[in-house]
């Protein structure tokens, strides 16, 4: 097995603030009210939600489908929310 | 994987339905129809899941067939929490993520497929190709982690986190070989982080409560 490269994004990663925590199955018991706040375009919601969704790019993932999806269903533009699930 | 923009349009997805919990709670030809309905709903996320991780074909299983695998792991899922929906937000919201998680779980599944996971012979090289902003602070920070990684995590965080965010394995794929799941493979990860911020503060190469280090 050769060497790994550890580079800035690696870094960044490996050294993110996830704090406060919450849990995998804490952000899917959210993650619904969550994409609803973004996309009423709510900066306030959940600190713990934004730090697990910067730390955990499964969650992030699956976060941002939910915000097109839901988008789509009520019409609007999804990417203002996506803008603001990434920050 | 790597988000690619709209889902694509459904033909027609039965979202306006205002009563959908009663429904599908008692029995009889009514909750027949929203059990279709609610199948339909949650195709349509995990297709829409689907197409935004890219997965075109692989592994045997095609986009239609990998998405109605999803959905009718999701009803199942998401009829076992029914009781729990409070109503905080749609009920196609809700829905919606079920769908969309068995859908992420069953494409990154099929996407690793057959390769393997190292998790031994662990050694880092510090990255030494040129980017933006590389400068002597930059890789002295590299070699610090790189070391902390060695002295600061117990073996099996060191394993959870190379694999994690150096391999990029997905954590559900990792959790499936390891015999566990997703909340403690991030549990294990975010208790890593700890200790690495820790050590960086320590060293007076972090400050305390900021995002990560570049």
């Amino acid at each position: 097995m050769s060497p790994r490269p550890l580079g800035p994004r690696e870094i960044e990663q490996l050294t993110l603030d996830t704090e406060p925590w919450l849990s995998c199955d804490d952000c899917f018991a959210l993650v619904d009210e969550y994409v609803e706040a973004l996309l009423a375009g709510d900066l306030t919601a959940a600190p713990a939600m934004r730090a697990h969704l910067r730390g955990c790019p499964a969650c992030a993932e699956e976060a941002a489908t939910l915000v097109v999806l839901t988008a789509e269903d009520t019409g609007q533009d999804p990417h203002p929310a996506l803008t603001l699930l990434e920050r | 994987m790597t988000a690619l923009g709209p889902v694509p349009a459904a033909a027609t997805v039965p979202t306006e339905r205002a009563d959908w919990v009663s429904t599908l709670s008692l029995p009889g030809p009514e909750r027949d129809r929203a059990l279709r309905d609610l199948h339909e709903l949650l195709v349509h996320a995990a297709r829409g899941q689907v197409h935004r991780m890219g997965w075109t074909t692989g592994g045997g299983a095609d986009v239609d067939e990998l998405a109605n695998q999803a959905a009718d792991e999701a009803l199942v899922a998401l009829l076992g929490k029914l009781h729990t929906f409070e109503g905080r937000s749609r009920f196609t919201t809700w829905a919606y993520k079920f769908g969309v998680l068995h859908a992420a779980n069953a494409v990154r599944s099929a996407a690793w497929r057959g390769r393997e996971i190292q998790l031994d012979g662990l050694e880092l090289l510090p990255d030494t190709a040129p980017h933006p902003g590389h400068y002597a602070e930059a890789r002295d920070l590299v070699e610090v982690v790189r070391r902390l990684l060695g002295t600061v995590l117990t073996p099996h965080q060191r394993r959870v986190v190379v694999a994690l965010v150096v391999d990029e394995v997905p954590i559900d794929v990792l959790a499936e070989r390891l015999g566990t799941n997703r909340n403690a493979l991030y549990k294990t990860l975010h208790d890593a982080r700890v200790r690495i911020r820790t050590a960086l503060v320590a060293e007076g190469l972090l400050e305390a409560s900021t995002g990560g280090a570049r």
